[in-house]
């Protein structure tokens, strides 16, 4: 159990996929313009995250190395496909806000490069840790970030039709943080903020982590 | 590991396989969502329609015919659909014409109200893909979709000229002055032109 513990922790800190392992930013900064979407948008990166790597998983012994890809892809671009349906049927604006990004989350190389590093070499209990984990880190940053943008961008937050909180009346933001500009410019901060967070962290005794025979390597 | 090993048999099967049980499962998530998807769409241009020509209770979608025509005097932007709007009675009110010109964000859906001597009457979008805070502006700042009621379809050209943009939205709201425009070409050039039955209490 530990050992489940201690991978799922990896990817909301240490390996965090947007701050610290900066893979899947596209989508992230496109969409971080509303807590709402951002959150969405998390959770679809979670669904699917965790069920293609689970399954991936489960069927590792039954790919043959060669074609290890194409069925990689089918099993992602399916689960995907059944986000994009059921958000279509049942949350028809967020899915107009999110658009074309959630038919993208297939080639998000989050999940492609976590299910060819990890799923494809590990059990499933430990995958899980891990799918859960990266989703979790993904979705938190994503949400902090659409927080941050809308707040001080827009001067409110609404969420589901209703404002959560808003600025002053008088108060007029600057509109660049809702530009991709901005994005970069927020985002920037937050990999500061989280990069001294995880120094802080590595500054005390960290255990090896459990499941990591390869080399996972950086951004792919 | 002890993984199967790449023999092009082992290969075909895996994939074969994979993509036969993905096909099901999405055949099965299609088949579940399809009706719900149809219906949101209906409802979302049926609540468009209504709140661009209130006077009408029922929208009768004008022949594919009027639509290729309507396309033609439309140019580069896609006209999606013509209704006749009918009152309680049957009788005609006016028209609605579904356009999609381009914003900061790719198309947007606009349906634009038209009463019967081509003022225009309403103005709403369907869908946009315009930068929140400052393209949906168009949306959330209610004097401009208001500006455009009143417009005149048969000299659009004139009419447009009084147009108040947003500062820090004025692509998004250019192009849904665009849309307007294009409908009140679809009506000078279309729709002022056809004979609209009085109708026989709504069918």
């Amino acid at each position: 159990m530990s050992e489940w513990i201690a991978v799922f922790k990896r990817g909301l800190l240490i390996d965090n996929p947007l701050t610290v392992l900066m893979i899947g930013l596209c989508a992230t900064l496109a969409v971080s313009t509303k807590v709402e979407g951002a959150l969405f948008m998390g959770l679809a990166v979670i669904f699917v995250m965790t069920a293609s790597s689970v399954l991936i998983s489960t069927m590792r012994r039954f790919v043959p190395e060669l074609v290890r890809i194409p069925v990689f892809i089918v099993v992602i671009a399916s689960f995907v496909t059944i986000v994009d349906l059921t958000m279509h049927a049942f949350l028809p604006d967020i899915y107009t806000f999110l658009g074309v990004w959630i038919p993208l989350i297939v080639v998000n190389c989050l999940i492609l490069g976590r299910a060819e590093a990890f799923a494809y070499h590990n059990p499933p209990r430990l995958v899980s840790a891990d799918g859960l984990g990266m989703g979790l880190g993904f979705a938190v940053v994503i949400v902090v970030l659409a927080f941050i943008r809308e707040f001080v961008g827009s001067g409110e937050i609404v969420f589901m039709g209703t404002r959560l909180i808003a600025m002053p009346s008088w108060y007029r933001g600057p509109g660049v943080v809702m530009l991709f500009p901005g994005a970069f410019l927020v985002f920037g901060f937050l990999v500061a903020a989280m990069t001294a967070l995880n120094r802080r962290l590595a500054a005390r005794k960290v255990e090896p982590i459990p499941g990591c025979t390869l080399d996972e390597g950086g951004p792919s | 590991m002890d993984r199967v090993a790449s023999t092009p048999a082992k290969m075909v099967l895996a994939v074969l396989v994979t993509c036969a049980v993905s096909a099901t499962a999405l055949t099965l998530t299609y088949e579940m969502t399809r009706g719900r998807i149809a219906e949101q769409q209906r409802a979302a241009e049926e609540r468009a329609l209504k709140s661009v020509l209130s006077s009408a209770e029922e929208f009768e979608a004008l022949d594919d015919g009027l639509l290729e025509d309507a396309q033609e005097a439309a140019g580069e932007v896609q006209v999606f659909g013509l209704w006749v709007g009918r009152d309680a009675t049957g009788g005609p009110q006016g028209f609605a014409v579904r356009c999609a010109p381009r914003g900061y964000g790719g198309p947007m859906q606009l349906v634009v109200g038209l009463d019967r001597d081509g003022k225009v009457s309403g103005v709403s979008i369907i869908t946009q893909n315009e930068t929140p805070g400052l393209g949906t502006k168009i949306m959330t700042d209610a004097w401009f979709l208001e500006q455009f009621v009143g417009w005149d379809g048969t000299s659009i050209d004139t009419a447009s000229k009084e147009f108040d943009s947003i500062s820090g939205a004025t692509k998004s709201a250019v192009g849904v002055r665009k849309g307007v425009i294009v409908a009140g070409h679809v009506y000078a050039d279309v729709l002022a032109g056809i004979e609209v039955p009085e109708g026989g209490g709504g069918q």
